[in-house]
């Protein structure tokens, strides 16, 4: 076991660096020189290799990279060409954002998706909703579900705020009233996607033995469905949600676009449109890296809840 | 291939929004482009679902709208199976080496967040009708390659395969008259739901600013634009939005729900 994780990490170690070696250069050759970024097409050419000697910008590209990396890994990712901020700043501040809302966001799916999809009482009509709901999730847009969310509860009732962010330290109340919108638009696609794996899985567990056993000793359906269909249907939905946290950045930039959230989506559209190279680099390196340790988490945890699936 | 009651609602989604895109210059009331002075205005008898910020008739944008959306949610699926069929079909077949080579690319690319990945890319090529079918489709090969290698792995065990090699016939034959036939219809199916797909990708990408640049008509843009008004027009955002909702629901239903 122990061997298999660090086989798993050597092969991490390499996946990261050709991954962010891919960023990097795909993003300085195609996106042109950072000096013209910094300063616009028509500066001079001396201003330009000004800048490019402050900063090394004239250097082989693969030394850059070198540099780059052995600073990112001290966790000195440079300044932001707009806010001249240290980018690693900027970051701190804005992780816990997303990450917050990754968390309930996917911890909502999951709940919604397993308890909602276990209630053997509720019959046709709850199954009906629940299989509609489903498909609003997966097939409407986040954005949309978003606007749709602001002008209903916002802009039409006036029940919560329509965007904005206030941190847990300005009041608990208010936060989670900021929080309620963007969870429940990010969640929707999640909660669709949970509940087809689960469903299936559910169906499975019904054709085993124990069910028929556990019915035959004359438990109730709703004890039969809680505990013995869903413990053995719930662990593929638990691997899936750790695999769905890389794919959940694309909606947490949409997300926290739609509803102004200062997190790391707006952090890296804003650098995007603003041609800010070295927060871009670093959001787009944080999102690759993220991607791969989660996958490896998710790996790792599925080998522990069931141990016949081995790393090796 | 049998229908079931959902994908014929689909089918019947897409016919109508491709007769929109078809008959566009038929059947929107105004040039979609042409700006007036009645601008933000509700909906109306003249603009049945009002005006936007440049006094452009919203329903003669929508109607035009759809041929960006289908173009690039066919254009994109298309490209994802041209790159994702031959080589989930070259990893299934020939297994071994090629596969142990293919099979982490293909993990690792389905793990990657797709819109970060077509954000990144945008950023850098630059957004244009033929950039986002190529960017779409780049970033969509690998759940085809992946559903095409399974169905590959799966077909090759059949008798008839190993028949048609004690009768002398060469791989590439092998895989374009026996294998492919019988994934097609699978294949057919996801693509399908690949063009949902697209369609969320490249609206979402408009919605961040990356999208088909104006005065082209475009769904996801008109989004945008139009929750900056959504207090004093909410057609502006919401019409764009349900036929988005809409024509992706089409393509999604026609592909889950074929046996």
């Amino acid at each position: 076991m122990i061997t298999a994780i660090i086989r798993r990490v050597l092969l991490a170690i390499p996946t990261i660096l050709a991954l962010t070696a891919l960023l990097f250069f795909s993003v300085t050759l195609v996106l042109g020189s950072p000096a013209t970024m910094m300063l616009g097409e028509d500066a001079s050419p001396r201003a330009i290799a000004e800048i490019n000697a402050r900063y090394g910008f004239d250097r082989p590209a693969y030394v850059q990279y070198i540099d780059w990396m052995s600073r990112a890994l001290q966790g000195d990712f440079g300044r932001s060409f707009t806010s001249q901020e240290p980018v690693a700043r900027s970051i701190a501040a804005a992780l816990p954002v997303t990450i917050e809302l990754a968390l309930w966001s996917i911890g909502l799916a999951a709940l919604a998706a397993t308890v909602l999809n276990t209630l053997p009482a509720g019959g046709r009509l709850l199954r009906t909703t629940v299989v509609a709901l489903n498909l609003v999730g997966i097939t409407i847009p986040n954005f949309i579900l978003g606007i749709g969310f602001i002008f209903v509860l916002s802009v039409s009732l006036g029940w919560l705020p329509s965007t904005g962010w206030v941190p847990w330290s300005d009041g608990a109340l208010a936060h989670v009233r900021h929080m309620i919108m963007p969870v429940l638009t990010l969640s929707a696609y999640y909660f669709g996607a949970f509940s087809l794996v689960y469903r299936a899985e559910l169906k499975d567990a019904y054709s085993k033995l124990y069910i028929r056993t556990a019915r035959a000793k004359g438990l109730s359906e709703g004890k039969v469905a809680f505990k013995h269909a869903l413990p053995n249907a719930v662990l593929p939905v638990i691997t899936f949600a750790g695999l769905s946290m890389g794919h959940l950045m694309g909606g947490a930039i949409v997300t926290e676009t739609v509803f102004s959230m200062p997190g790391i989506g707006r952090l890296f559209v804003g650098a995007i449109a603003g041609r800010d190279f070295p927060v871009m680099l670093a959001v787009g390196m944080l999102i690759v890296v993220g991607v791969v340790v989660m996958n490896f988490i998710a790996d790792l945890l599925y080998t522990v809840v069931n141990p016949q699936i081995s790393l090796e | 291939m049998i229908l079931k009651p959902p994908a014929w609602i689909g089918l019947a989604i897409i016919v109508l929004v491709a007769i929109c895109a078809a008959a566009a210059s038929v059947l929107a009331p105004v040039d979609p482009t042409r700006s007036s002075v009645f601008f933000l205005q509700g909906p109306s008898q003249q603009h049945l679902l009002g005006t936007d910020e440049l006094g452009r008739d919203i329903l003669s944008r929508i109607i035009y709208g759809a041929r960006t959306s289908l173009l690039i949610g066919a254009g994109a699926a298309l490209v994802a199976v041209l790159i994702g069929a031959p080589i989930g079909l070259a990893a299934g077949y020939f297994r071994g080496k090629i596969d142990i080579v293919i099979l982490p690319i293909i993990d690792l690319f389905i793990a990657l967040p797709g819109l970060v990945l077509a954000l990144i890319i945008t950023v850098m090529v630059g957004p244009s009708l033929l950039n986002l079918v190529l960017i779409l489709g780049f970033v969509m090969w690998p759940t085809i390659a992946r559903l095409v290698r399974g169905q590959t792995l799966a077909t090759r065990e059949h008798a008839f395969i190993e028949a048609a090699r004690a009768a002398g016939g060469g791989s590439f034959w092998i895989i374009r008259r026996h294998v492919w036939p019988n994934i097609m219809r699978v294949v057919a199916a996801q693509f399908a739901v690949t063009v949902s797909f697209a369609i969320i990708t490249s609206a979402s990408l408009s919605f961040l600013g990356l999208g088909i640049p104006p005065p082209t008509p475009d769904w996801g843009s008109m989004v945008r634009s139009g929750f900056d008004f959504i207090a004093v027009n909410p057609s502006m955002s919401l019409a764009p939005s349900a036929a988005i909702a809409l024509t992706v629901l089409g393509f999604y239903l026609l592909g889950t729900s074929v046996e």
